[in-house]
Order: structure tokens, then sequence, then C-alpha cells
């Protein structure tokens, strides 16, 4: 496009002349899409102070100069900035930091990401002699952010014989990358998720003490590879300070995630080939849980009812066709609709799903108390003024029956959907 | 089988107590019919120990194994020398200790001494036959994972596992303690930590990073989330199912 | 003809009875031993049975006299009819006096017949319906062939069918009042009674000549430092065999049965059924034959037992099932109403230790209570430490610093409950403002054992318990003052045994000595109508009644008084550990008795007791609002009147600054 300005003197009349009916059209026309700013003709951005604004709490106009209300133009920048993050290219490290995430779901967990961040810390601790973080990862995967999460190099090893629960040759797949590149540092997530047991094989197999439970490291000049940590020790009762060994295995929130830069992530292969080997542990694969079976404190989505609830055939319907597992208030326990052992509360079991729907429950006190942990607490309730609903992250005010017969079509809806379009 | 018991610690009042995942294990192998049982255990024997060891009679027993060993000494030599001089089919072993280092490596070392295989995080023993023990191990949120392992083998219990029965006062009272005597193996680089009760972990602040001015001011600015939920009053019964929907949907519990 | 037959008649079911006897007896010295002074207690006997059981069996007039009468009358006229008919002493007024007791006891046995007309349910059916018949058999032979020895009919009056047709029916009433009594059958409580009321293992609940009896209510302790000894009962032949005597003492009238909460609600208990399985378990058999109410929700016929079988097996079932021992709230309501003076609260908790220190049985959330005694000396496993955070702005002055108060508060347990920190903050600004010098434990309190002692462990009970006097013993104090009538047992009744002697006074009674001296001032009350709830282990177990009332009187509130009050006041099911065993049944006990409440209109209900004002406020939809008497009288505090003075009103401005 040339760099001359083009005038049009009907627009600019009508631009003028507020009174025109065309005036609004044209003026957004000029401000490429917003009324209140426009290219003046003399290439000046002109400004219309009486379109922009709120009206106030009592009746004046504000303008908020935050930018708030400036239109759509901030988040391409934002957005921009995120692909523009800068790159870090290690071609030869000095050394290697060797982290085993967890991969649960075939992704980085937040656990994983933290670890990365722990590594990038000590991988460029000296930045003249900057080390580079590995990553070993077992089976199929869905991440495509790892160079977001500060991985260097990446090991991916796949196939039949690490997928599954597979300790033994996870186990090997270490054991020969440890004798491939011997990384100065191991970091793996210390969680239940399977780091915590591949972790302690590794270091029990290579006769290496870990350092279980870490949470914390600082440089140290008197270590042998130049830190020291802060371990959890006797379940949790205990600090213990010690100088980091070869073979960690940290907590989540040991560091903060890499969030500045962008590493290479490029793929290494193992020298040689896994020599296969003869599991002593067979994996029989999942169980199917039936949600109504499991245990109170470990579900992960309680749908739980309370004194409001009448139609208790439509809210044990409503919890299998949901595929929550049920809880209950102790009224409705004691009033014999639920068995003792569902009773959720200070009183009963203290749950820790990441999604509780309480039905028809007030919200008494040690109820509350049962459900702290939880992530997202919904309320299903007539009355607006009880305790629940001001706990609750989303409030329903109606009467339960008949919101969770609306969900139970929302979802077998959803369902019939889902499956025709399969 | 023989399930490897240590002394616990109350986490409030830091009284000694049958430690919990413990006491788990041996509920464990109370559930197979027809196992003989051994408790076996290393560690120093003074009244607050025996008081807890007594914890495990409680639960049915007659005798403990006891391993004189003192204070801050490696274990893992004794219970090795003693497993394999009497090799189990199956050892249980609680996930971690409630003391000390508490860093749940002693299944593994041993396993890896005594070359045998070792499942962690068990909810269930279903079978053992033939040679083999059919496991459940458990995984996060409830789930389960069924497993076989070649015995003789080591497994660790997991906090999903049967919880443990009371201890009665009588057969704890009754019980014997029988005290053996083992090569004792000290722990050198422990004595080099120190300990602290464990402090409380910062909360994690919500660091932004934004490249520009404006981003920053934004995201100082912007209200707190949380503090109060969404309510909807006046609705039908059908947009307040569909505003838990759509929650359900992007909490990713609908499956 | 009659003339020889009866001497040998008399004679061989007077023998028969001795057989009997000695059945009997052997049956109850299956039991352990125990220590009784056999002399003493029988010459007691007499006096207990006149006095303290008609004074339980007078609640009811017209069962009272039909008793004197039927009672009376049968012994008077077995005595006499021994004398006239066995050994022939016809003459003179002798033959008279037993026409007349045979006729007073036929009066009596009407009463008794009409009462079975359509007998109540917690009465027993089976063999007691044949009762009335009995008692008129023997008193209407008896007075018939009395009437020829006194001369009233001539000698050979009607045939020998006659003769023998009376023989008969006499022998129906020998064999069921003489042979009967002792053998087996309804009269054996007559037999059994006497022995049990001579041999009563609290004896120290009778009344003598010097006075009353106490209420001796606590719990007898275990020795547990012998290794042998059995802990609990496990088997009927466990308990002590004046245990086992009493038990034989039942005689089925169900007053137990008919006060007992758990039996109203649902739950697996009936007092009298189980006084009945430990008989069947004494001779050994089945539950099959008896005839009364069965356990809500459990058949009669399924369980059987012996003397030296487990009363409560592992698995399946023996003679009782665990679920009907924990459903007892140890209330003592039925212990109050039995004219047998059976004491069933000890018999449960016997059983109950069994479960606890041998199985290791506690059910539902028991074992983690005791768990949590055990490891943080209280019931919810809180830090023991953080005890005294709710009165973090009281400066409580503690024992530790003065060594020496005249008033020791006692907190309880209640102090890590919010609902009663209240309370306790109402009670201590009341203390300040009747400038009583009193000072408490702090971290040293401990639990005071009773939910621990209640749920059968006695060994954490005592280990608690001799801690706490250790504690106590480094203070100096008149008095302990508690809001929680559970401690004020415990400390009160049961410390004795182990070696701590306290005088101990439930706040209500304090507040009322403290109001009696005037040393508080009350404005008018202005409130709705009250009630009062009379916790058990306060009214029952230590026989306060008054104080509490006392109180609401001085505060100007009428009690508008439930059905059950006082003695006969219904539990809270909040005792015994009751609402952690948490055994099911069809409605919940706190229901019915706030049901009692409703029934008065009451909109408040008074209470002196954490246990009760939790369970009671528990109630959904509560008609009215509790409030412990504490907190009513924190409320109404005012300075004293001008004439006693300023110092009252700096009190008083003291008091305030407390809540």
């Amino acid at each position: 496009m040339s760099e001359i300005l083009r005038r049009d003197p009907r627009k600019e009349w009508i631009a003028r002349n507020r009174l025109h009916p065309q005036h609004l059209e044209v003026l957004a026309e000029l401000g490429g899409g917003a009324a209140s700013e426009w290219v003046g003709p003399n290439g000046l951005v002109r400004r219309n102070p009486h379109v922009v604004g709120f009206m106030g709490p009592n009746g004046l106009k504000r303008i908020d100069r935050s930018g708030v209300q400036q239109g759509a133009g901030g988040g391409g920048a934002a957005k921009a900035a995120t692909q523009s993050k800068p790159l870090v290219e290690i071609e030869s490290p000095a050394f290697l930091v060797a982290v085993v995430p967890d991969m649960a779901g075939g992704r980085l967990t937040g656990h994983d990401r933290d670890l990365l961040g722990l590594a990038r810390q000590l991988a460029d601790a000296d930045p003249a002699a900057p080390g580079a973080v590995l990553a070993v990862i077992f089976g199929e995967h869905k991440e495509d952010g790892f160079a977001e999460a500060g991985i260097d190099r990446l090991l991916h090893l796949d196939g039949p014989d690490v997928e599954g629960f597979a300790p033994e040759a996870r186990l090997g797949a270490l054991v020969a990358a440890e004798e491939a590149w011997t990384p100065r540092h191991w970091l793996i997530p210390d969680s239940k998720l399977g780091g915590a047991d591949l972790g302690r094989r590794l270091a029990a197999r290579l006769g290496e003490r870990p350092a279980t439970g870490v949470w914390q490291i600082e440089a140290s000049a008197e270590a042998d590879l130049g830190w020291s940590c802060t371990a959890r020790g006797a379940a949790g009762t205990l600090d213990i300070q010690r100088s980091l060994p070869r073979f960690a295995l940290a907590l989540a929130e040991c560091a903060e995630p890499v969030s500045d830069t962008r590493h290479a992530a490029s793929e290494l292969t193992l020298p040689q080939a896994l020599p296969a080997q003869l599991s002593r542990i067979e994996d029989l694969g999942q169980v199917a849980v039936d949600p109504a079976g499991v245990a109170l404190s470990e579900a992960e989505f309680i749908l739980s009812a309370g004194n409001g609830v009448r139609d208790w055939d439509g809210f044990h319907h409503a919890a299998e066709v949901l595929g929550a597992t049920e809880g209950a208030s102790r009224v409705a326990v004691d009033d014999g609709f639920m068995a003792r052992n569902r009773q959720v509360g200070a009183t009963g079991t203290w749950v820790t799903a990441r999604v509780y729907v309480a039905v028809g429950i007030s919200g008494a006190i040690q109820h509350l108390q049962g459900i702290q942990s939880c992530d997202k607490v919904v309320a299903i309730n007539m009355d607006p003024g009880c305790d629940m609903i001001k706990r609750a992250d989303l409030a329903v005010i109606g009467d339960s029956a008949k919101v969770l017969e609306a969900l139970v079509a929302l979802v077998e809806q959803a369902r019939e959907e889902k499956r025709n379009a399969a | 089988m023989t399930v490897l018991v240590s002394v616990g610690r109350h986490p409030v009042t830091g009284r000694s107590r049958r430690a919990d995942q413990d006491a788990r294990g041996v509920e464990l192998a109370r559930t197979l019919p027809g196992a003989e049982i051994g408790l076996l255990h290393a560690g120093r024997l003074d009244e607050g120990n025996e008081a807890a060891l007594r914890g495990y009679l409680g639960m049915g027993f007659d005798a403990l194994t006891l391993i004189e060993q003192p204070e801050s000494s490696d274990a893992l030599p004794a219970l090795a020398e003693a497993l394999k001089a009497a090799p189990p089919q199956l050892v249980i072993a609680g996930e971690r200790a409630e003391q000390g280092e508490g860093s749940g490596l002693l299944p593994y070392l041993l396993a890896e001494r005594l070359g045998w295989p070792l499942v962690s995080g068990l909810a269930a023993v279903e079978e053992v036959s033939g040679g083999v023990a059919t496991v459940l191990q458990a995984l996060p949120r409830g789930q389960r994972r069924r497993l076989k392992v070649r015995l003789p083998a080591i497994v660790t219990v997991d906090a999903a596992a049967p919880a443990p029965r009371q201890s009665a006062f009588g057969p704890a009272q009754r019980g014997r303690l029988e005290v053996s005597e083992a090569p004792v193996a000290a722990d050198v680089e422990m004595a080099e930590w120190q300990f602290k009760p464990a402090r409380k972990r910062p909360k994690r602040l919500k660091i932004v990073k934004a490249a520009s001015a404006r981003d920053r001011f934004k995201a100082a600015a912007a209200k707190a989330e949380g503090g109060g939920g969404q309510v909807l009053t006046d609705v039908t019964a059908e947009q307040g199912a569909a505003a838990v929907y759509k929650l359900l949907k992007e909490e990713g519990v609908l499956r | 003809m009659l003339d020889t037959l009866l001497p040998i008649l008399i004679a061989a079911s007077l023998a028969l009875a001795v057989i009997g006897a000695w059945r009997r007896v052997r049956l109850w010295r299956q039991g352990r031993s125990a220590p009784v002074d056999l002399l003493k207690g029988l010459a007691a006997m007499p006096r207990r049975y006149l006095v303290d059981l008609h004074h339980v069996v007078a609640r009811d007039k017209v069962m009272s006299n039909t008793h004197v009468a039927t009672a009376g009358g049968f012994v008077a006229a077995a005595v006499l009819m021994v004398l006239v008919h066995g050994l022939g002493l016809a003459q003179g007024v002798l033959g008279w006096a037993l026409l007349a007791a045979s006729a007073t006891m036929f009066a009596g046995s009407c009463f008794v017949a009409r009462r079975r007309r359509n007998p109540p349910a917690r009465l027993s059916k089976g063999p007691w319906m044949r009762l009335p018949k009995s008692l008129m058999a023997f008193s209407l032979s008896i007075f018939a062939i009395t009437l020829p020895a006194v001369g009233l009919l001539p000698e050979d009056f009607g045939s020998w069918i006659l003769a023998l047709a009376l023989c008969t029916v006499l022998v129906w009433g020998l064999g069921e009042m003489v042979f009967g009594m002792t053998w087996g059958g309804p009269m054996k409580h007559a037999f059994a009674g006497a022995l049990h009321l001579a041999f009563h293992r609290r004896a120290e609940r009778f009344s003598t000549k010097g006075g009353e009896g106490n209420r001796s209510t606590g719990l007898k302790a275990l020795n547990l430092d012998d290794r042998d000894a059995p802990l609990g009962v496990e088997t009927p032949s466990d308990f002590t065999w004046n245990q086992l005597l009493g038990f034989d003492a039942c005689v089925q009238c169900g007053r137990c049965e008919a006060v007992c909460p758990a039996f109203a609600a649902g739950q697996p208990l009936n007092p009298k059924k189980l006084i009945q399985d430990m008989v069947v378990g004494m001779a050994g058999g089945s539950d099959a034959h008896y005839a009364g109410s069965p356990y809500p929700g459990k058949p009669v016929g399924e369980h059987e037992g012996s003397a030296d079988g487990p009363i409560v097996a592992r698995e399946g079932k023996a003679l009782v099932d665990a679920d009907t021992l924990w459903s007892c709230t140890t209330c003592r309501a039925c212990v109050e109403e039995c004219p047998m003076m059976i004491e069933h609260v000890d018999a449960i908790v016997d059983m109950r230790r069994f479960l606890t220190l041998e199985h290791g049985n506690t059910p539902n959330k028991g074992a983690e209570v005791l768990d949590n005694l055990i490891a943080t000396d209280n019931p919810g496993g809180f830090d023991p430490g953080a005890r005294m955070h709710w009165a973090a702005d009281l400066e409580l002055p503690l024992m530790r610093d003065l060594q020496q108060a005249e008033v020791l508060l006692w907190l309880g347990d209640g102090a890590y409950d919010m609902r009663n920190q209240r309370t306790l903050r109402s009670l201590v600004k009341v203390l300040r403002a009747a400038d009583v010098d009193f000072a408490v434990l702090g971290d040293e309190e401990r639990d005071s054992g009773d939910v621990a002692r209640r749920l059968g462990d006695e060994a954490t009970f005592q280990s608690l318990a001799k801690r706490n006097i250790a504690t106590l013993s480094k203070y100096r104090f008149k008095r302990i003052v508690t809001c929680d009538p559970h401690s004020f047992h415990v400390l009160g009744n049961e410390y004795g045994e182990l070696g701590g002697d306290y005088e101990v006074r439930h706040h209500s009674t304090f507040i009322a000595e403290l109001y009696d001296a005037g040393r508080l001032h009350f404005k008018p009350w202005k409130g709705g109508s009250v009630t009062y709830h009379d916790p058990c282990y306060l009214g029952r177990y230590n026989g306060e009644f008054e104080a509490p009332r006392n109180v609401l009187r001085a505060l100007g509130i009428e009690v508008a008084e439930m059905e059950r009050s006082g003695f006969r006041s219904r539990c809270c099911g909040g005792g015994g550990g009751a609402p952690i065993t948490d055994i099911p049944g069809k409605q919940r006990i706190p229901d019915m008795r706030m049901g009692d409440v409703r029934e008065t209109g009451a909109e408040l209900v008074a209470v002196g007791c954490p246990q009760c004002t939790a369970m009671l406020e528990g109630v959904v939809d509560a008609s009215a609002e509790v409030r412990d008497i504490a907190e009513l009288v924190a409320d109404a505090l005012i300075a004293a009147p001008a004439s006693t003075g300023e110092r009252s009103q700096t009190q008083e401005a003291q008091a305030a600054e407390v809540l």
C-alpha cells in the first residue's frame, strides 16, 4: 500500500457532523472497528472521549485509562510474546541433569514441571559451563510443550516393554542411560504416580544413597556436588539438611517451573538397544473400579446428598449416570437413606474430591470441615442463605430433584451425540 | 510370610506407637487365609519402643522377632541376614518409616540385596498360589492395577490398604518379644545430617512474568479469584443444570 | 386320708425344693469368686427387701399393693401350712391365721390375674401367664384344705373324690410355688431375688438403720497387673457368682425395657432380654423359650450359649451380638427402675471390656477414639498443647503458677469443642462475678477417661486416671468444679479406687451454692418457657436433681417439666460412647428427647452437660434452643444491689470483659 494518505472529504464531513445518520458507522470505519478512535485527516489519531467510558456508581461517566477498555488490541501482543520466548540452546553441555518425569496421562504434570525447573537451576548455575537437562520419558505421550518446560535433550523410550507398570524394563533403560551419559544429577519426582517407585529402584540398583522428599536446594561450597538440600523425613515431620547427592527424589513445588525460555528438546537415542528382560512382575492391566465402591476419602468426584433430597431414586440414578461416588450428610445417614460409611464430614469421612456436588446439604460446620480439601464445590439447594452456598464455587438455587434430572438429561444427551459422532 | 514392622511416631504428640503403614501391612497379611505370619523388627528395645511393638502383638500375635540394634544404625544388613536365614514367601513392609530418615528405601535395598522382585503401593493381596502372588496395586484416586509377581517377593503397602484392626490390650501384654542379636552396621552418612522439626513450607506465590509493564500492572491490579463463588438464583432447572454440567466438563470428571 | 397325704406332699415338695436349690446354687457357683459377707448379707436382707426393694416397687401403687398381698400372704401361708398340715398343729389360732393368709394371697392373685388379662408389652408372657392361676390354685387349695382343720367343715366333708381333686390342685400349687421357686419358673425370682439382695455386689446401695444408701454408680476397676486374670467377661461363668445370682432374680417385669432409650430408638438392645440371655447362658441352651419383647430387629431363637461358651462370637452368632452391647448409652435408667436391683450397666461394661481388651473389636470410631486417647490424651486427637487456645484472651489462672486455689476448674474435653467453649466462657464469667478463687490445670489436664472406660478400655482409663491423679496431687485445692457431668462422675466416684479422693461439684451445684451465699445476682427472666433436661451422669449417677432446678428458679424461670424428668429422665444418647460406636436404630435418641421437649412447648431447653448440648443441638428442625445453665446464668448476671457495695460492681466490670 502506498504511503500517500487518501482523504475522503465526504466521510470527514460525516465524521465531524454528529447529527449525521451515518456518523457512527463512518467513525467505526475510520477507526478500524472502534468508534472511539480514528485516524484524522493529517494522519493523527483522533479520540472521541464521549463514546468511551462507563457510568460510575454515582451516575457520573468514568473513563478507565488502565487499558482494559481499549478493545481487542492487547491480546495479540501477549500471544506474540509467548512465541517470542528466547530460545536457549546448549550445544556442548558441561554435564547433564537427568529428569525422569511421571508423564501421568501422557503429559507433563505440575510436579514434573517443578522438577524441570529444579533441573534448570542445577544446570544453569554456572553460566560459564552450562549443563543440559535430559528428560527420560517412557511410552506414548501427548505433550507438545517439552521445549517450554526447559528440556534440552529428550530420551524417548517407546515400545511394549515399557508400557504400563514395567518397573524392571524402565529400570534397565535408566541404567543404560546412566552408563551412556553418566549425568551429574538424577532428579525424579517423589510422587505416587510412579516416580517414587522408579527412583528408589534406580538408586538401589546403582547402589547410591538418594535424598528423598527434597523440597529445597541451596548452593553450598562444602558439598561434593556444590549443593545442599532440605528433605522431608520421618513421614513429613522432620526436615533433614544434607548435601545433595547424585540422586534426588523431589517433592512438588521444589522449584518454580521454567517460564521465560524455550529449549531445544532435541531427541537422543541410546547408543545400543535395550536387552530383552524377563520380567518377574506381570501387569494384568488396570482394574475397572466401580465409583460407588471407591472409598470416599479417595474419590475424585462425589455427589453428596443431604436433608433436602426427597427423590432418592433420582439421586442414585444421577450418581450412576454421572459416574460419581455417593456421599451423604449426617442427617441423610441418620435417617437411614444412606449407609454410615458414606457420611462426609468431621464425624464421617474427610474427603479430598476434586469436585464435590452437595445436593440439598445446608452445610453444618462439621460437614464443611470434612470437605475442606475439595477443589470445586457445587451446591444445589433451595435455601440461598445456607452456609454451603457460601462455600460453593457454583451454587444453583432450586429444586434439587429437577436440577439433577436436567443434568442427567444433559449428560445422556452429550453421550448420545458422542456415540452418533463416533 | 513376614511383615517388617517399625516403631511409629504420632504426628501430633510424637509419642511412639505402632506405625500406621506397617500396621496396614500386618492387616494385609491377616486377610490371607491360612498364612503363617511372622513379625520382624530391627531396632532398639526400650520402654517406649516396647509399648509400640506390643501394639502389633495386640493385633492377635503370640510373638514378635526383634533384632536388637542400637539407635541410628543401619537395619539393612541385620534384616537381610534374618530373611536370608529363613526366607519367607512374601515380605510385607510399610512404605516408609515414621521416624528417622523415613526415606522408604529399605524395601528396595532389601529387594536388591536378596535379588527378589518388589511391588510397591499394594491395596490388597488377592491370591498366593503356585509361587505367584496376584496383587492389587493402588493408584491415585481409588484406581487399581492388578499385577502378578513371582515369589519370593517384597511388597509395600499403600494407605489404601485395609485399615489396621484395633490393637487389643490383652494379647499385647501377653505376647512375647523374641530378642535376637545381629551384627551392627553404623549409619555414618546420616550422622552428618542436621535434623530439625519440619518447617511449614511456604505457600507458592503466583509470580507473574509479563513482557510489558501494562501486563504486569493488569496482573497486579486483577481482583483476587475466589472468595464467594457464583450463585445462580431464579434460574430454571435446565439453566442450573447446564451451569453445573459446564463445570463438571471443565474439571474433566465426566467420562 | 388327707391327714396322711398332706404331710407327705408337703415334705416331698420341700425335699424337691432343696434339690432345686442345690442345682440353682451350683449354677451360680460357676461364676468367679467375689468377696461377700454372707452372714451380714443375710441379716440385712429383710430390711433391703422391705425398704429398698419396695421403695422401687411402690412407684407403681397398684402393683405394690398386689405384691404385698400376694407375697406376704404366700410367705405366711407357706410357713403356717408347714406348721398346720405338715406338723399337725391345727389347733387354735394357727388354723385361722392360715385361712386369713391364704385368703389374702387369693385376693392378691386376683389382681395379678387382672393385670395379666391385657398385659402391657413390656411384660413377658409364656410361663408368666400361668402364674396367677398357680397362685390361685395354691391359695384356694390351702384355704379349702384348712377349712376342716379349723372345724368350719366336718372332717369327712365330701367324698374321697373331692379330696383327691383338692390334692391335685394342691400339688399344682406346691409344684409351682415351692418346687418351682428353686428349680426354675416364674417363682424363681423369690428365691434368687432374696439371696441376690443379701449378696448384692454393691451392698452400699442399700439403706441401713444408720441412713440412706448411696447411689454407688462408679464402675469397679479391673486388676490389670495380674497377667492371668481374664480381662472382662467372655463367658457367662466369667461373671462373679453374685452377678449370676442377680441375673436369676429378674422378674421380667420389663420396666427396664420401658425406659431404655436404645430400645425405644429401635437399636438392638433390650435390658430385660439381655439379663434373660445371661440366665440362658448360665444354664446353657437357646433363647427360644424367651417370651418377652426381643431385641429390636433380632428374632428370638437364633442365639444360644453355654456357661463356658463365648457370649459374643468373633464371627457368627453366640449368646448375644456385639451391637447389642454397644447400643447401651450407660444411662442407668434400667438400673434405676429395676425392682430387683439388678446391675445391667455393670454387666454390659464387663462384656465390653472383653470385646475391647481381648478381641480388639470396638466398633466404628471406637478404635480411633481409643487410639487418640492413648496418643493425645483426648478423644478428638487434638494437640494436647492446644487445650487452652480457646481461653487465650481470658488469662485463666493456672495451677502451675499458683500451686493452690480454692476451686480447681476442670474443663474437660469440651475445651476443644467450639460449642462447649461458649459454656466454659460463661462459667468463667460467673465464677469471676462471684469472686471465686479458682484456677485451671491448663495443658496438664487430660481426658478424665470416662469414654475409654465406658468403651471397655480399662487400660487406657487407668493410665489416664493415674496420670491425672498424679497431676492433681501436685496442687492444693478444696474442691473441683466442672461443667461436664461425665468428668464429675469419674473424678468423684471412680478415681477413689485408684487413689484419688476429691470433693467434686457440678457447676450447677456450685452456682446454686454461690447464689444461696448471696454472691450472685440475677436480673429477672424475660424469655419464653423453659424446660430442663437432666443429664444421666448428673441425675441418676449422682442424685443431683435439685441444684440445677434451684438455679433456674433463682433466675426466675419456672421449669415446664418433661414427662420423663428427674430420675426418670430420658438419655440424650450421648453417654457410654454411644455416639462413637453409633449402632444404627430406627430413630435417633436425641430426636426422641427433643420430641419430649417439644411436648412441653418450651422454647428453650436448659442442660448441664456438653454431651447433652452436642446431642440435642444436633437435632434437625429442633423446636427449642439448647443452652447450658452456665450460659443462662452468665446472661442474667447483674451487679449486686447498691447495698452490697461497690465491690461487686467492679467484679461485674471484670466479668463483662470476659465475654
